[in-house]
């Protein structure tokens, strides 16, 4: 009862300081950060997909990033007017999130029947394969001109027409879809993904069918890189082959792995750290993949479990002292 | 009386090495069973194929009569076949709660979705009485599951099996590393699965004393082969019993 209730007190703080955090990044007055910032929490969207893979269900995958090119590619159809039409934005969402995970389903079906490390490199070539259909197919895809004009997103009669109003918009659905998949995590889905990752053996003994599982897994991380697709392309008005590049997918995973895989707010903080970062480094853009890679093996090596492993290590150790000082 | 678990001419071979070879058994409702045998008779094997780990070669295996042979591990779970490992099997980076609560899943058989939505409604804690109470010691829910000892995870995982409430349990060697109190717990737990719950228990066990104590029937294993079955008192004072696992005593030779 009592720990009930202290955890109904955390929860409290932590939903006010998000609150707090979230109208403190909204005034800042330079629109061009609030773009970016934005960004990063489109990306992150996607990379809550790699939550679910690796962190939730222990598969790395790298395919988060043909996923929101479906999305984008979707959405930019249906809102640039270049099929004829204009569909609302909303429903341009909906669909992308659609097509986004039947995709993800179509090639796990026969994928996940892979285990592990090679599941890792069919994901490699779903990137690839899409990536050359973004790059390349004209009337679906653009070319390598990309496709451009693409409205922004109106919710019921209200047009997301600046980036303060984009940044609260997209600040309130990853907090909705962190808090979708938290839940998940403490569901019998969650446990099996867990019981996948812990203890392969465990899990087919405790009735967990782990193909079905993990193409659920893939799935929904297939819709997310949908609504995440959608989203960009929408916001950035224009999208090209480049975003959804090997090179973005790996940025991807260096966003998970510096937040923590396993962390929803860490892997937001990763990709705003990653996001940002080049935009500060204006100028160093040579030297930026060299700064990844030194980056990704010091963290490997200090904080394997990311900047979320290294509060949530502190904490406990916080924690322990405290019981300790206690009992004493 | 009807048997819960059957074998039929089980055959398995690793390569050239026969480690199952027209093994046949049944046991019933209610009834705990015995499983000896020399280290590498093929013991665990045996409850690997049972529980569907390993695929038999031939022969056949019924539950409750179904021929659960071909059927993937996952599916003779749901249908309550239950076990346990030599070395415990847990999620080691999740919660005492979690790992618990997995047994828990397997008994209410709902989809994903509908346990999403909190459909049904498991009460884990008041399940658990009774069985931490027959396991003799307490939980804290926030413990990782690595921080436990060794004996209190072997009792643990005899629990979860039977919060899942199994038709059939086959226990690997739950005693192994085990103190004097913590043994007796573990034959608390088995007798309680077998007498409240009416579970078919098949243990494998190296601890004569356990074995004795509580099981109907004991059944022998020697390279692959059964050699003897029946009760414990007539089958422990078998000659080739004796000698094959007790070991002979040379000095009574001459």
């Amino acid at each position: 009862m009592k720990k009930k209730q202290v955890i109904e007190k955390r929860k409290i703080i932590c939903g006010l300081a998000v609150v707090l955090l979230v109208a403190a990044v909204g005034m800042i007055p330079n629109v061009y950060s609030l773009r970016v910032i934005s960004l990063a929490l489109i990306y992150s969207i996607s990379a809550f997909g790699l939550l679910l893979m690796l962190g939730m269900g222990g598969q790395m995958v790298f395919s988060a990033v043909a996923f929101m090119g479906i999305g984008a590619y979707t959405t930019a159809n249906l809102c640039s007017g270049r099929l004829g039409f204009y569909l609302n934005g909303t429903w341009a969402i909906l669909i992308s999130i659609v097509l986004g995970g039947l995709m993800a389903f179509l090639f796990g079906l026969p994928l996940l029947r892979l285990k592990g490390t090679f599941f890792t490199f069919a994901t490699i070539g779903i990137v690839q394969i899409f990536y050359t259909f973004f790059l390349n197919y004209v009337p679906l895809f653009g070319g390598p001109a990309g496709i451009s004009g693409i409205r922004t997103l109106s919710i019921l009669g209200f047009s997301l027409d600046s980036y303060v109003k984009w940044f609260y918009f997209l600040a309130v659905v990853a907090i909705l879809v962190m808090l979708i998949l938290n839940r998940a995590r403490n569901t019998q889905f969650g446990r099996r993904l867990a019981a996948i990752r812990d203890n392969e053996i465990a899990a087919n003994v405790l009735g967990v069918n782990v193909y079905w599982t993990r193409v659920k897994a893939f799935t929904i991380s297939g819709m997310l890189g949908g609504l995440s697709g959608s989203l960009l392309a929408m916001m950035a008005k224009y999208i090209a082959a480049d975003n959804f590049s090997w090179t973005r997918a790996s940025t991807f995973v260096i966003m998970a792995m510096l937040g923590g895989v396993n962390s929803a707010p860490g892997i937001v903080l990763g990709s705003i750290i990653i996001t940002v970062l080049p935009e500060v480094m204006r100028g160093l853009d040579r030297y930026l993949m060299f700064l990844y890679g030194i980056m990704v093996i010091l963290l490997m090596i200090l904080m394997p479990m990311g900047l979320s492993g290294l509060v949530s290590g502190l904490a406990k150790r916080w924690r322990r002292k405290r019981q300790a000082r206690r009992e004493r | 009386m009807g048997q819960v678990l059957e074998l039929k001419q089980v055959c398995k071979k690793f390569g050239g090495v026969v480690t199952a070879q027209d093994i046949s058994m049944s046991i019933g409702a209610g009834e705990i069973h015995g499983l000896i045998g020399p280290n590498g008779a093929g013991k665990t094997t045996l409850i690997n194929l049972i529980s569907g780990i390993t695929e038999a070669d031939s022969g056949e295996i019924w539950f409750e009569g179904k021929n659960v042979t071909k059927l993937p591990a996952f599916k003779r779970g749901r249908l309550g076949i239950g076990r346990t490992f030599q070395v415990p099997r847990f999620l080691n980076n999740s919660s005492v709660w979690d790992n618990l609560m997995l047994g828990m899943d397997l008994r209410s058989q709902v989809g994903d979705l509908k346990s999403y939505f909190g459909i049904p409604k498991v009460d884990l804690e008041a399940e658990l009485e009774p069985l931490m109470e027959a396991a003799g010691f307490e939980l804290r829910w926030d413990d990782e599951i690595g921080s436990l000892p060794f004996g209190q995870l072997k009792l643990l995982e005899i629990v979860r099996a039977m919060l899942a409430k199994p038709k059939v349990l086959l226990v690997d060697e739950p005693a192994a590393g085990l103190n004097s109190m913590e043994i007796d717990r573990v034959s608390t737990l088995l007798n309680m699965a077998a007498k409240e719950q009416g579970i078919a228990v098949l243990l494998i066990e190296h601890r004569m004393d356990l074995v004795v104590d509580i099981c109907k029937t004991l059944h022998v294993l020697v390279f692959g082969k059964l050699i003897a079955q029946g009760e414990p008192e007539q089958v422990t004072a078998l000659p080739e019993v004796i000698e094959a696992y007790l070991g002979r005593d040379d000095d009574d030779q001459d």
